[in-house]
Parts: C-alpha cells; structure tokens; sequence
C-alpha cells in the first residue's frame, strides 16, 4: 500500500511540470531591451512603446492562435555593455521567444551574443554600427541602417549638395557616434574636402562652449554633429548658434527625434540629418500612428522601426505556428510587405537595407530635404 | 587674442556654476564632515522647479511682458523650494545618524541621491524639458567675441550671491552661529546655540546656491534633464576639494580653477581630455597642499 502510495506521488510530481507547461504556454513573452534609465531613456522608452503598439494592433487582430496573451518583458540596459549582458540573461530566464533591442550599438553587439547560445531571436530597431550584423549570428536581424551606408549619404550631400571644401567633426566618443564620426571623415576624404579637425567631448555634458569657439576659430564650411542622443544635439544646436557659427550643421540619425526640435527650438532650424525614409501616406504607416499615438503620444525617432521589429517578430510566429528559431527565421526570410517605417525585406546577413535620405528642419518641423538617389530636392 | 578671451568668458560662467554648486558641498562638510553626495540632485531639482514656474509663467503670457521679473521670481521660488527640500532630506537622511559613524551617513547620502534621482525621472519623465526662453539668443558683439546676456546675467548673479554669503557667514549673528558650530558643537551648544537647526540652515543655504544653479544652467542651456546633477555634482566636489573642503573662498575660487581648466584644456588641446586636465591639476594640488589650495589643518574645522 504503502509503496503505490509512493508510486504515485512520484508520477503526480513528475507530471506537475507538464501541468504547468499547458498552463503558462497560453502566454507568448516578447522581451525589449532598450536604456530606460540614463542619459538615453528617452530614446529606450520609445522603443518599448512602439513594441506595445504593435502588440496592441496585432491582439486587436485577433492575436496569435495557440496564446491567450502577449506580454511585453521591457529590460534596462542603461547603453552600458554589461548591464546589458545581465538584461539579456533575465530575459533567458524569463523564456522570452524574441527580444527587440538594443538601441546602443555597444549594448547590442554584446547582448545579443548572450541571446545566441540560447537561439533567441533578436531584431534591433535602433543600432546603426556595422559589427552588428557582420558577426555571422543566424538570429540577428536589424529594422535600421547601417552607419556606412549613412556616412556615404551624409558625404554625398556635404560633396554635391553643400559643395563644401572644409569639415569639422565633433562626436561624443560612443561606440556609435565616434565610428559614425570616423566613417563621415574618411568618406569626405575620399571626395576631396578636407578635414579640419576631428574632436570630440564627453557623454553628459552640457557645455560645449569650448569647443564651439574652436570651430567658430577654424570656420569650416560644414560642421558634422555626431552625438549619442537628440537632447544633447540640441544643446550644441543652441550654443552653435548663440556662438554666430556661420557653417552648415549636418546631424545624423540619433538626433533625428521630435525632442531636438522642442529644446533647440529656432537655433533647430536649418539643421541636416540623415535619417531613414518613411512613406508617411501608406496604409501601414497610418495604422502605426493610429496605434501609437493614442496612449504614448507623438512617435519618437525608433518607435516606428520598434513597432515594425515587434510586427516582423509576432508575424513570423503566427505564419510559423511556432516558436521554433529555425522556423521563425525562415518566416522572417521570406517576408516582403509593407512596414510603417520601410519596405521590409530581410538580406542573408539580417540586414533590411539602407534608405537614408537628408532631413532639415524647417518652421518647427522634420521636412525630407534631399533624395540621394537622384541628388535632387523633394 | 580673440580666441583666448572667448575661452575665458566661457570659462567665467562655467566656473561660476561650480562654483555655486561646490559652496553647498563645502558648507555641509565644513559643519557636519559628511560629504553630501545628494547635493547635485538638489541642483537638478532647482533646474525643474525652474522650469515648471515658467512653463507656467510663460503660459499667462508674463514671459513675454516681464522675462527678466519672471526669472527672478522663479529663481527665489525654485532656491526657496530646494532649502525645504534640504532640510526635508536632513531630518530624515542625516539626522538620525548624526551619532553614528561618518560612513553611515555617506552611504545615506549615496542613497538619498539615487532615491532624488530617480524620484526626479518618475514624477518628470525620462525626456528632456525644455525652458521657455525664446529670446535666450541676445547678446553683445566685439568682433570675434561674443558675450550672450545670459552669460553676463550668470557671472552677475554667481558674484550677488557670493557676495550675499560672504556678509551672511561673516557679518551676522547666524554666520557666527555656524562657524562657532562648525568649530565645535558641544561648546557651541554650551553657550545657547541650537546646533540642529544651524546645521539645518547650512543645508538650506547650500542647496538654495545649487538651485540658483540649477536654474541658471536651464535657461542658460535650454533644457534639464533628470540626471543632470550627477557629472556638476562630481566636478563641484572636486572643486571643493581643490579650494579646501570646508572652506568657503577655497569653493568658490575651485570652482572658477576646474571651469577655467576644463574650458582651457578643451580650447587649446582637445575636447575629449578636457576632464582629464581638470583633475590632473586637483591631483597635482593635493599633492603639494594635501588640504587644498585655502585648507588649513584638517581637524580644525570651519564653515
């Protein structure tokens, strides 16, 4: 009697775990990494919230058959590489299927190689340096450009357009911004216009008188910002015109965020960047808005490629009827649609190609300014 | 020639904020030996409280009419804001551990600038708030050299306010009190003095300077930012060490050295070391004068 007794509590334990299994299955996790502490929390924030959008619109839907639910695991990386590592393994543990982030490049490259050993895909919206997906990860994909491919934009347009003969570039030494700062200088180097100096300042500071009097000093044609996050771009903005610099300012995409014109105000005015191209009269970009703008407010720079990153994610797992990797990345492979942000079309490397084009600020507003592809104004 | 008198106006206004900001760190050293690391989040906290009056302010539409009234009303309202919230933080941070070991209170102090912090980035969001100040942009012309009215407006307010803390530190009954404290709190408690609400005004006083700060740094720069307190707060400690922890000119002309030094070292040799030189020269000083530049004996305690 006794020995059945125990024969059975053993397969009622045994079976516990696969009780349990059925039960939670119903949930399907998808996991964010973005700062949302620091000096870049606004930018990280706006991811998680593009990721919710597109959980909302695709719940809305109907959902993803097989779950009850989709639940968003947001995770803090503050852009430093190794609380990163430790978000990247929380979110292991927390079984999620699919993370979108990170928004540094050097919290991405390092995470997602936490992600690989346990073949999680990993769909950044935001990180712009080339390493990220030139490392051979099967499961690493990215909604964004590439910073080559932006620098050759950016030189073109200093080249052709602004028919510039001298530079200036100032970045603030992160993973991100100083290889973006490096790739514009070589670029122009290559077309003949010659590099004056190459400085750089610190994260977190809002002086920049210094080294503002030093390009007033040297009065080059074109003054190439390349900084971490849009509210210190704004910052240099004001002080640059407070100054009576006369050279052109030419940004990139990190200072591409509604926030750069609200604190910079006039002194944003005639600023250029290079950020990607969205059709903002497609369907897909108008229900993104729709979805957006209810509960978080006005899209910032990466939400758009957030949201598309969490609608490529969720849509593979429903075409795939899976949360295999394998057969995730297969469904990713073979898609070719619309997103709110780009065309979206995966390459082999995980890349979705380049569309940079030249932004300017104009009467308080982001306005497309240049076209590379014809070298003509829009 | 130009140059280099463009790089000292920048360097007067950068140094006059640290200035302000390392007088806050001194006082309290001077009075109680603990370094307030909470400090710089009470600047951050005089640049929003800044920036809400205003907002407010330039919503009524006095911006326009009165801008010069209204940062002067918002910057006395801000100071007055954070003196509260100093002593608040005080009474339940520090005092409680007046009897306990310095360490003790450092580590409160570590705490309750994480818990201001962060407080800051949950009731004020994570994204920057910009100052209503649209005509920030004004300024004199000589040539080369361009001083902004707001330039002239910080070293203007920085020198009042030093000048308003030098006359109340040493030409009145409440400065004595403080620097009879400072000296010796038993004695000084033996003859009358209520050490609890002096060092409550020292805390009062430090912060109202940083708020001034704060302010000054908003509109100056255009926005603020939750974690704004922390890299001011770290080079206006270093400041007050290089003048002498404890000693109140020593502050204000560390203050003035680290500006000058990082508006100088950025200027002539390159950005990217500019903090470098700015604690080379706080090594090279506590080297030879291991008090700082106006430090005296390190037992001899003053405001």
């Amino acid at each position: 009697m006794r020995k059945k007794l125990f024969v059975l509590l053993v397969t009622g334990l045994i079976l516990v775990p696969f009780l349990m299994g059925t039960a939670t299955a119903e949930t399907l996790k998808i996991g964010t990494l973005s700062p949302l502490t620091g000096p870049y929390a606004a930018d990280g924030n706006d991811i998680v919230n593009g990721v919710k959008a597109a959980v909302t619109v695709v719940e809305a839907e109907g959902g993803i058959p097989g779950f009850d639910k989709i639940e968003v695991h947001p995770q803090d990386t503050a852009c430093d590489p190794r609380q990163a590592v430790a978000a990247a393994n929380k979110l292991i543990n927390e079984e999620v299927v699919g993370v979108i982030g990170a928004y540094c490049s050097s919290s991405t490259i390092p995470a997602s190689e936490a992600l690989a050993e346990e073949n999680i895909p990993m769909i950044t919206p935001a990180s712009t340096n080339e390493k990220v997906t030139e490392r051979g990860l099967p499961y690493m994909f990215r909604m964004c450009g590439r910073d080559d491919d932006q620098s050759k934009i950016a030189g073109a347009f200093i080249k052709d357009y602004l028919k510039a003969k001298t530079i200036y570039l100032v970045d603030d030494k992160t993973t991100y911004s100083q290889g973006l700062a490096e790739n514009v200088a070589n670029v122009v180097q290559g077309l003949g216009i010659k590099v004056v100096a190459h400085d750089h300042v610190n994260q977190g500071d809002k002086d920049y008188s210094a080294v503002l009097t030093k390009i007033k000093d040297a009065n080059p044609d074109v003054f190439y910002m390349s900084l971490q996050n849009s509210a210190t771009g704004s910052l240099m903005a004001i002080q640059a015109k407070r100054f009576g610099l006369k050279c052109k300012i030419v940004s990139q995409d990190a200072v591409y965020h509604p926030q750069f014109i609200s604190i910079a105000k006039e002194a944003a005015e005639g600023v250029y960047m290079t950020f990607g191209f969205t059709d903002k009269s497609k369907p897909a970009y108008k229900k993104y808005l729709a979805a957006y703008s209810g509960t978080h407010g006005e899209p910032g720079a990466y939400s758009g490629y957030s949201y598309d990153g969490a609608m490529v994610l969720l849509t593979a797992i429903k075409n795939a009827k899976s949360t295999d990797p394998a057969k995730i990345k297969a469904e990713i492979m073979k898609m070719d649609m619309d997103g709110a942000s780009k065309h979206i079309k995966f390459m082999e490397n995980g890349d979705s190609g380049s569309d940079y084009i030249i932004y300017t600020v104009a009467g308080g507003q982001f306005k497309n300014f240049w076209n590379p592809a014809t070298g003509q104004l829009f | 020639m130009e140059f280099f008198l463009q790089q000292l106006i920048n360097g007067l206004t950068l140094g006059g904020i640290y200035a302000l900001i390392a007088l806050g760190y001194t006082m309290v050293y001077g009075i109680i030996q603990l370094i307030n690391f909470a400090h710089g989040e009470f600047f951050a906290a005089g640049g929003y409280m800044g920036v809400i009056l205003l907002s407010y302010l330039a919503g009524q539409g006095y911006m326009e009419t009165h801008p010069w009234l209204c940062m002067g009303g918002a910057m006395l309202l801000a100071m007055l804001f954070c003196s509260f919230l100093a002593m608040a933080v005080e009474k339940v941070a520090y005092l409680p551990l007046r009897k306990s070991s310095r360490l003790a209170a450092l580590v409160s102090a570590l705490g309750m600038s994480i818990f201001l912090s962060n407080g800051l980035m949950l009731t004020q969001g994570v994204y920057d708030k910009p100052y209503p100040t649209e005509f920030s942009q004004g300024g004199l012309e000589f040539g080369m050299i361009t001083i902004s009215y707001l330039q002239m407006m910080i070293v203007a307010v920085t020198i009042v306010l030093l000048v308003v803390l030098n006359i109340l530190v040493f030409k009145t009954r409440i400065g004595k009190a403080m620097r009879a404290t400072a000296q010796d709190k038993v004695m000084s408690a033996l003859v009358g003095i209520n050490s609890n609400r002096v060092i409550s005004l020292t805390f009062a006083i430090g912060a109202g300077l940083a708020a001034a700060a704060g302010i000054m740094v908003g509109i100056y720069y255009g926005s603020v930012n939750y974690t704004m307190g922390f890299v001011p707060g770290i080079k206006a400690f270093a400041a007050a060490v290089l003048g002498g922890i404890g000693n109140i000119t020593g502050a204000m002309l560390g203050g003035l050295i680290i500006g000058m030094v990082e508006i100088f070292g950025a200027g002539y040799i390159s950005g990217q070391y500019k903090d470098v030189f700015a604690f080379i020269i706080l090594i090279l000083v506590l080297y030879f004068r291991p008090t700082g530049i106006m430090g005296e004996n390190v037992d001899d305690t003053r405001v």
